[in-house]
């Protein structure tokens, strides 16, 4: 048992090292998936993009309660954010059937400025190898991924305007 | 027996952390590795008051692994499942075993998409096909087979799959029926493009779906006869419904704020053990009405599900195992700690309801709504079994096993009440953005009988309270507080929670949820539970300790029986 243990850590190291020299390499992009706008037409996440600014992916649902207070506080300070930095936050909500026609109202009840896309039957989560919602992610100008997160503690939102800052500072 | 346990789970979970690392996002040419790791254990302690009963490896575990290869337009993947000592509710819903269940490969261009292997896929609302997932309540129906995606003109799509049906972690070898349909949608604002450009929206879509079962036995049911007595009655082999079809179409219909969705199926004759072996045909109706503009949005929907569950056996009435179609539940969803229990589950076979929800935002700005204004939702809904006339041959033969079942008045409502929910939330934010309210009020009516087979209705009032303040940018706490008011099931109780946070890493929680008003005396307990989670990216490590009521857990409208459990629970996921 013991040594089993000890050859798994030894090659998951001398894995990992490698790994993280890709990783600096690489940056990921998103994958292509079908998805929906609000009114039902297919769109492609490889259209995901922001004229070379930075672009903030959140992928949400209107039954997840910290969901919604991570895009209220930013819908809060959304405007200030657009105005010094450009960036764009889609707001990708994976309801399904039984609560994806709610989606609508909910977000224009809101008064959310987000551009909204549904992944109604979690196809852009699975491809994003998402396991829980809230989850987020930010696009340089090059749509490649340079930061992801999951879950929602207040304050975080914070972190998220550093990054989208020091991306158009660059 | 209990070391093996935990030093097979340890093992496993192990192997499946290593390989995340191992492989965590390699670049290979041009292609692209990336996956996910998920880990829930738990450590049980027996405690009889509660109903926790002793299990035989206390250490349990559910562990899996996602990896993904892709690399332009083709990708393929697969995940290792380990769930040979799972969570005991898991046990409880045979989603126990191991292995590789789920395992794709994907060409995609802009005109086909082709895949081979297991995938999920939906038509239209689902109601005659929904291939889908959901880990926490160890539902996964993927289909395993090929599916063909068209699009041979900008707006027009077309579907085709053929697949046999996961069945948990029971072989595919062996297996006597399978799944094919096919689905084709017209959107009419893409085609034209001047219909969206006029503000339209305008789609229909259309599908079969057909299941293939073999039929190797009779079926055998009791005939009360005048004369006899009880005889036994005899559906033979060769009229049993090999195959069995559904269909459906559906339309959108927009103009600018304005939306109307509605969708129609029917099922042929499907005698199965859900519907006690009847021919009746199935049928649903779903519509959707919304409107939204800045600041305002309502949506009003309704269902109707008359013999409509659809399943790849005809023996199979488990949970969700098996099942082709997903008949969706409109209600309102609520995470409320105290109604948890009293979540409506959609009836496939019996339902007919209508839900309305409004939101409202007082304007920014104004004298009530503040500087950032104060949300108001609204909610209705209203759930009842449809009307059932049974036909003369089944009244007379004292069983609608093997007749055509019953008649049923489409819009009429059935005799018994299965779900009401009236509600209204409000949310405010007070000006210097520290403080954040949420107040609710929901009265709630659940027919325990129909939806959990114990005798009675509940009827309950709840008060829920979620006040959150940020003590500084980074250090949050947020109190829950809620109080369930009924008279009847298992009476009221009080729940508080105190959550801190430290963004972006830290979690603290600690709740109680206490069952007051519990009718004996020596159950009305305390349900503690504390907790705490470490966040850094995508990795979340959660640990906590405490007592889960004896219940049910309900996602979407789906539930299953939880029971009831006391231990110390560890949590990991993490994707790469």
């Amino acid at each position: 048992m013991k040594k089993i243990l000890t050859v798994i850590l030894c090659m998951t190291l001398s894995f990992s090292i490698f790994a993280q020299e890709a990783k600096d390499k690489h940056l990921a992009k998103l994958p292509a998936v079908d998805i929906q706008t609000l009114d039902g037409t297919v769109f492609n996440t490889k259209d995901i993009q922001n004229d070379g600014k930075p672009v903030i992916i959140s992928l949400w649902a209107t039954w997840c309660k910290p969901c919604i207070a991570e895009l209220l506080a930013i819908a809060d300070e959304y405007e200030d954010w657009v105005e010094e930095t450009g960036v764009k936050l889609y707001a990708i909500s994976i309801d399904d059937a039984k609560t994806s026609a709610r989606v609508a109202p909910f977000v224009k009840g809101k008064g959310w400025e987000y551009t909204v896309l549904l992944d109604v039957n979690s196809d852009f989560k699975r491809a994003m190898n998402v396991n829980d919602v809230p989850y987020m992610c930010i696009l340089n100008g090059d749509g490649e991924i340079v930061w992801q997160h999951t879950s929602y503690a207040p304050g975080s939102e914070e972190e998220v305007y550093e990054i989208i800052k020091s991306l158009v500072k660059k | 027996m209990i070391s093996t346990s935990i030093k097979r789970l340890l093992l496993a979970s192990t192997l499946l952390l290593g390989s995340v690392w191992a492989f965590g996002q390699h670049q290979i040419g041009n292609g692209r590795i990336s996956g996910d790791f998920g880990f829930n254990g738990m450590y049980y302690i027996p405690d009889s008051i509660i109903g926790a009963e002793p299990v035989d490896s206390k250490v349990r575990g559910n562990a899996f692994l996602n990896i993904l290869y892709s690399n332009g337009g083709f990708s393929a993947g697969a995940r290792y499942e380990f769930y040979m000592f799972p969570l005991i509710d898991f046990e409880k819903i045979g989603y126990q075993g191991q292995g590789i269940k789920y395992f794709f490969a994907d060409y995609t261009n802009k005109f086909i998409s082709v895949t081979a292997g297991n995938y999920y896929e939906q038509f239209g609302n689902g109601l005659t096909l929904r291939a889908y997932e959901d880990r926490q309540l160890g539902i996964d129906n993927s289909l395993l087979g090929a599916r063909i995606k068209l699009t041979p003109y900008k707006g027009i799509h077309i579907k085709a799959v053929w697949g046999i049906e996961r069945d948990n972690f029971n072989p595919y070898l062996g297996r006597e029926d399978y799944v094919r349909g096919a689905d084709a949608e017209f959107s009419f604002g893409e085609i034209f493009p001047v219909i969206q450009e006029k503000g339209f929206i305008a789609r229909v879509g259309a599908n079969i779906v057909s299941k293939f079962e073999k039929s190797s036995t009779d079926i055998l049911f009791d005939i009360q006869d005048d004369s006899l007595g009880t005889v036994t009655g005899v559906i033979p082999q060769d009229k049993v419904p090999q195959n069995v079809a559904t269909w459906a179409a559906r339309a959108t219909f927009g103009y600018k704020d304005f939306r109307l969705d509605a969708e129609y199926a029917r099922k042929m004759n499907d005698p199965n053990i859900t519907n006690s072996f009847i021919y009746k045909p199935g049928e649903a109706l779903f519509l959707s009405a919304t409107y939204a503009m800045k600041g305002f949005g309502i949506a009003a929907s309704f269902i109707r599900a008359d013999n409509m569950e659809y399943r790849s056996q005809r023996w199979m009435n488990q949970n969700s195992e098996l099942m082709i179609n997903c008949i969706p539940a409109i209600n309102r969803q609520y995470s409320y700690q105290l109604i948890g229990d009293y979540s409506y589950a959609s009836q496939p076979n019996s339902q007919i309801g209508a839900q309305l929800q409004i939101n409202y935002q007082i304007p920014k700005k104004s004298v009530l709504g503040g500087k950032y204004g104060t949300d108001i939702t609204f909610n209705y809904s209203r759930f009842h079994d449809i009307d059932k006339q049974p036909v003369p041959e089944a009244v007379e033969n004292g069983t609608m096993t093997g007749t055509m079942g019953y008649t049923s008045s489409f819009f009429k409502f059935g005799p018994n009440l299965l779900y009401q929910d009236v509600g209204l939330e409000i949310s405010h934010r007070f000006n210097n953005k520290k403080w954040k309210w949420i107040l609710a009020y929901n009265y709630i009516t659940y027919n325990l009988e129909i939806l959990q087979g114990h005798a009675g209705m509940m009827r309950g009032h709840l008060v829920a309270s979620d006040l959150s303040y940020k003590i500084t940018p980074k250090h949050a706490l947020r109190l829950e507080l809620q109080h369930l008011y009924t008279k009847d099931d298992d009476g009221s109780s009080v729940y508080a929670m105190l959550e801190y946070s430290i963004s972006p890493n830290w979690f603290f929680s600690i709740g109680d949820d206490w069952n007051y008003g519990n009718p004996d005396p020596a159950h009305k307990t305390h349900y503690y539970n504390i907790a705490c989670a470490y966040v850094w990216n995508t990795t979340r490590i959660a640990l906590n300790f405490g007592k889960t009521k004896e219940g049910i857990l309900c996602v979407g409208g789906v539930c299953r029986a939880v029971p009831a459990s006391y231990g110390l629970g560890l949590s990991v996921t993490t994707s790469f």
